[in-house]
């Protein structure tokens, strides 16, 4: 999977904005979303958010886990568990990155905010490096990670399954007995 | 989008090799010390040391590995297999104290690919050889792991220098993995570059028009 198709998925989660016009409310395939009245707060999906902000008619609310104290408390408790933290939103990195990038003046101490929700990016990857080392050292045959999101699993996740491939066929070169067929089937 | 050109076939780790795959062919012919068993008539010229008409038995050549698959038996009657020095006891007690020391891209670019060709020729050490390999990966794992995940945008050859050719491709994939992730942080995922190909084609391009 790429980044961007993860970054989609991502645009499907609910924030809070406050628009400045005024719209009845509008029936789409995926559901309904409200009527639209000034200066009333209404959930809408990220990828409309973002859309009307670029059009500058709203302003978005961040979502309540994108504080500074919410933030440096999940990371503190990243930094001492050694399995993942429950997170408050499976697609933090994503919503951090886009809500971050289009609508930082709606946003109090983005940049703090950018680099708290980093520091907790990088201490959950490198303790999936550490589990997937353990994995590969201890040749085990399967391993359960609770409360990964998706786009650490994508980063990682075609470099740990071709080298667990090639570590399974050299595996299976200990099996005594080889194949009586040479052939090749194409 | 991390589409490529062409999706190569990739190669047979196992004791299979994989008929269309680049890597496999070239992995064939790497050279085995081998003995032959019996008398080679008429051959002599293929040997450059010795002036004979034939081949004699006994001879010890060294010849690639696809013929050698191609002429041993399990009867055993014509061409008998030693192991490359890598393979055999004294550098086996190298690679199990420590893995990550050996540079295995001279000890023959192909280590994980003829250590697992190996195991066709049926030898008593064969267990020994696939455990070998199979703990040599493991133990140098790590290392790849580390520093295809974190070498961003740096000159890299002196981290792939002593990876043998399986080792080179997992990098290539880690290297993708984080070069992917740190493209789409920074915003670049979205803008529309030309494909490589579309570009080495109009750079060659230009000189035919201008001639």
């Amino acid at each position: 999977m790429d980044p961007s198709e993860v970054e989609f998925l991502a645009e499907k989660e609910m924030v809070t904005i406050v628009p400045n016009f005024s719209l009845d409310k509008i029936y789409l395939i995926g559901g309904d979303l409200g009527p639209f009245n000034p200066g009333l707060p209404v959930a809408v999906p990220v990828w409309l958010a973002i859309n009307l902000k670029q059009r500058q008619k709203c302003r978005i609310i961040p979502p309540e886990w994108m504080d500074v104290e919410k933030l440096e408390e999940i990371r503190e408790q990243e930094r001492k568990e050694e399995t993942f933290t429950p997170i408050p939103n499976p697609y933090y990195m994503e919503l951090t990155k886009l809500l971050l990038n289009h609508a930082s003046d709606n946003i109090p101490k983005a940049d703090e905010i950018r680099t708290l929700v980093k520091d907790t990016w990088d201490t959950r990857i490198a303790k999936l490096r550490l589990s997937a080392d353990s994995f590969v050292s201890q040749q085990e045959a399967h391993a359960r990670l609770d409360n990964l999101t998706l786009m650490e699993i994508n980063t990682i996740g075609t470099f740990l399954t071709d080298s667990l491939n090639h570590m399974y066929k050299l595996r299976t070169n200990l099996q005594p007995g080889k194949e009586a067929g040479k052939s090749q089937d194409f | 989008m991390t589409t490529q050109s062409y999706l190569p076939v990739p190669p047979g780790v196992g004791m299979e090799e994989n008929f269309l795959c680049l890597d496999d062919i070239l992995l064939s012919q790497e050279k085995l010390p081998t003995r032959t068993e019996c008398v080679f008539p008429r051959l002599g010229f293929v040997e450059k040391t010795s002036d004979t008409r034939d081949i004699p038995e006994g001879t010890k050549m060294e010849m690639p590995l696809w013929l050698a698959k191609g002429l041993y038996d399990n009867k055993r009657r014509l061409v008998s297999v030693e192991q490359p020095k890598i393979y055999r006891q004294g550098w086996r007690t190298v690679f199990s104290a420590d893995p990550n020391v050996v540079d295995l891209h001279k000890m023959g670019p192909y280590y994980y690919g003829l250590g697992s060709q190996l195991l066709h020729f049926d030898s008593p050490e064969n267990p020994e050889i696939a455990q070998t390999v199979l703990q040599t990966y493991i133990g140098r794992f790590r290392r790849i792991m580390d520093s295809s995940q974190n070498a961003y945008n740096e000159d890299t050859s002196a981290l792939v220098e002593r990876l043998d050719v399986l080792e080179r491709s997992l990098f290539r994939t880690g290297q993708a993995g984080l070069n992917d992730f740190q493209r789409w942080e920074k915003g670049q995922a979205s803008q529309i570059t030309a494909s490589n190909l579309v570009q080495n084609y109009r750079k060659r391009k230009f000189p035919d028009l201008e001639a």
